[in-house]
């Protein structure tokens, strides 16, 4: 518990010092619960998935960093490793390949990574997986982009 | 043998075609080492020592569990010339099976043997950290600096703070992970030396070290394919281990006979899969059997029931097997699984009916016969009385363990026919086998196909193809009829023997006259002899007919063994610990 608590105080500093070292990722500590973290992040270019902002959900255990948080979309989107409805994510680093070298940065660039490359053969959201595995890229990028432009977009006007 | 009670014509009949009945004495005999039978044992013994070639099962108690353990343990250092922890990391991870470790080492070499069980060979010894010592390090965990004194390094050379390795070795060891644990760096499958693990985690909680070292210990029985915990509740402490890779019964130190293979009560002739459907079905389903079946899945690899706690559908066992949730498939192969297949299930209410007084058939004459075998079970004290007292009288044979004998031969043979009855019950009905006999149809229709295969393309003749493939099936029903007629002969025979051996052990010999009980002894051996024979027909019957034809399926049994299931023998250790 403690050990945690200090880690993540560690991370939060490292974060607060280095704001614009990525500007892809804005990590944010809740107020009150150094357990409980956002994140938004941009969505990775030349993927449908670009000019969107996606909202992260961090939970952090209290063996953290020896266990790994549990993450999930806010943002609702359209990707095979993403649960539609509840934005769980299928990512193995925040299964069994977790390592406690990873922080909550890196856990988010490895998530903007599965963006872009998705895994359409262990898939959490059918759907768009067999589009991918079916070959239907097209069918993929557009139903992709078009729930980033509904969701992930600030509406105009 | 015994030669001494004169009519020994008589006697010599038995002796030459009853070599088992006599190298069965060997093995319950207390203060039974007659002279006069000396001559014939050497001979004897030839032949049980071709039946059955040294014991093939060990006990391995809490005491000896170390010692076996090292045995190996030390093969793989002198011949790898590695260090313990090496050792144990790389045997952990193939299973305990040394021959499995030399053959990797040969196919594909050190380096690649290593690396696939997270192995890192380094010579460095101890010498960065006096380099280091006025220093301070920065943890990669914790993000703090600590002395130099205060960070452990691997053999993969990763280096962070004690309390943070303490930390981690923590949670693995209470994740049930303590045979594998990892370091923490990105992508590092280095095995963590143990002894330093040891040393951290004891430092903190000594009680968590000794559970650790448990574990370790227990992993040469939990992941050896050749040694199985004893299923006896509650547990003896011991596990057997089989010399042999094949599967067979086995008894335990403390008494328990059981199925090497499954771990439930010794079962043959009824196949593992057998017995699993049968105790199934007929035993009541439990509340926790409700919950397991409706939460958990069988892993395909290791069986265990494995619960999903997450939302993805590709599970991941603790074996390290991943398999799909829907299916149960073990590749992720998620296109077939989807699939809708169509099972021609015909749930009338007719064939229902049909399938429970079938069932209750067996299930009627199974029961019986283990009721039967708890009641003669009880014999055996009464016997041991009765045998006593004939001791005592001044007989002119003091020679009396062919009671015993013929005692054991009862109840081994009333366990063979109790077992039967399951075995017919899946041997001859429509739940298993149903795919191995479709590609047995299929092999005949290619043979044929491949006689005349070129007539038939020509002609495509729909009705002649249709008929033949009536006939197809009715030849092959015809067949399972004479083998099901044949098998249930041999069965009523057998049946029939050991009903009247119990009823020859069960009459009051011991108020036989001289001549009666001679009488009595001569029917009791022949009978033993001749129910012998006829069990061991009955098994090579159902190996080599009945299971044999289908190959494909795994449906092995224990063979047949007239001395009953082999007791395991104590463990001793060739290094002398």
């Amino acid at each position: 518990m403690q050990a945690s608590r200090a880690r993540l105080f560690k991370e939060y500093k490292e974060v607060q010092r280095e704001k614009t070292a990525d500007p892809d990722i804005q990590l944010v500590c809740d107020d009150s619960n150094i357990f409980k973290w956002t994140a938004l992040i941009k969505g990775p270019s030349e993927t449908p998935f670009e000019g969107g902002v996606f909202q992260l959900a961090f939970a952090v255990p209290e063996q953290y960093p020896l266990q790994p948080p549990q993450v999930r979309f806010l943002t609702k989107i359209f990707h095979p490793n993403v649960h539609f409805k509840t934005g769980e994510i299928c990512l193995d680093i925040l299964k069994n390949a977790w390592s406690p070298a990873w922080t909550l940065q890196s856990v988010c660039r490895a998530i903007i990574a599965l963006m872009a490359h998705p895994e359409p053969d262990s898939p959490l959201n059918c759907d768009s997986g067999n589009l991918l595995r079916s070959g239907d890229t097209r069918g993929y990028q557009s139903m992709a982009r078009m729930y980033t432009r509904l969701a992930a977009m600030p509406k105009k006007g | 043998m015994m030669g001494d009670h004169g009519n020994s014509e008589d006697e010599y009949v038995y002796v030459s075609d009853d070599d088992d009945d006599i190298s069965g004495v060997d093995d319950c005999d207390d203060d039974y080492e007659a002279d006069d039978y000396d001559d014939n044992r050497d001979e004897f013994q030839a032949v049980d020592v071709s039946i059955v070639t040294g014991p093939s099962s060990k006990v391995i108690t809490k005491e000896s569990l170390l010692a076996a353990q090292r045995e190996d343990l030390v093969r793989i250092m002198d011949l790898l010339s590695v260090k313990e922890h090496h050792a144990r990391a790389l045997l952990i991870h193939y299973s305990w099976d040394v021959e499995k470790v030399l053959a990797v080492l040969v196919e594909h070499g050190n380096d690649e043997l290593f690396a696939a069980a997270g192995v890192k060979v380094v010579e460095h010894d101890d010498g960065p950290s006096s380099l280091q010592f006025s220093s301070t390090v920065s943890c990669n965990i914790c993000y703090d600096d600590v002395s130099a004194t205060e960070v452990t390094t691997m053999d993969c050379s990763h280096c962070f703070c004690n309390d943070c390795w303490t930390n981690h070795f923590i949670v693995k060891i209470n994740e049930g992970q303590s045979r594998s644990i990892t370091c923490m760096a990105h992508k590092c499958g280095a095995i963590c030396d143990e002894a330093k693990i040891r040393c951290l985690v004891g430092a903190r909680d000594s009680d968590l070290a000794e559970k650790f070292d448990r574990f370790l210990l227990e992993s040469y029985i939990e992941d050896n394919k050749r040694v199985k915990w004893c299923p006896s509740v509650p547990h003896c402490g011991n596990a057997i281990r089989i010399e042999v890779d094949e599967l067979c019964e086995v008894e335990c130190a403390c008494g328990l006979q059981f199925c090497f293979g499954c771990s439930s009560e010794a079962h043959s002739p009824c196949s593992c899969l057998m017995w699993k459907l049968w105790s199934k079905k007929c035993q009541d389903e439990s509340m926790t059997a409700n919950w397991i079946t409706v939460h958990t899945k069988p892993c395909p690899s290791c069986h265990k029931p494995v619960e999903k706690n997450g939302g993805c559908n590709l599970v991941r066992c603790i074996c390290k097997r991943t398999f799909c949730w829907h299916c149960g498939g073990q590749t992720h192969d998620f296109y077939g699984c989807g699939r809708y297949k169509d099972k021609d299930v015909e749930m009338d209410t007719q064939s229902a009916k049909r399938d429970l007084e079938r069932y209750m058939h067996y299930y009627n004459r199974y029961k019986a016969h283990t009721d039967s075998f708890k009641l003669e079970r009880k014999m055996k004290k009464t016997m041991h009385n009765k045998i006593n007292k004939l001791y005592e009288s001044d007989t002119s044979s003091k020679d009396f363990s062919w009671i015993t004998n013929g005692l054991n031969r009862l109840f081994r043979s009333r366990r063979i026919l109790s077992y039967s009855y399951p075995f017919a019950f899946y041997m001859f009905g429509n739940q298993l086998f149903k795919e191995d006999r479709k590609k047995k149809k299929q092999r005949y229709e290619e043979e044929e196909e491949g006689e005349e295969g070129e007539k038939k393309k020509k002609r495509q003749k729909y009705e002649e193809e249709k008929k033949k493939n009536k006939q197809l099936e009715d030849d092959m029903k015809k067949e399972r009829t004479i083998k099901q007629d044949l098998f249930e002969d041999q069965q009523q025979q057998f049946e029939a023997n050991v009903e009247k051996l119990s009823m020859y052990l069960e009459e009051k010999f011991e108020s036989y006259s001289e001549d009666k009980f001679k009488d009595w002894k001569m029917r009791t051996i022949a009978l033993s002899v001749t129910t012998d024979n006829l069990g061991r027909n009955l098994y090579e019957f159902i190996e080599t007919d009945l299971l044999g034809c289908f190959k494909d399926a795994d449906h092995k049994i224990a063979p047949y063994k007239s001395k009953g299931v082999e007791k395991a023998s104590e463990h001793h250790s060739s290094l002398g610990i």
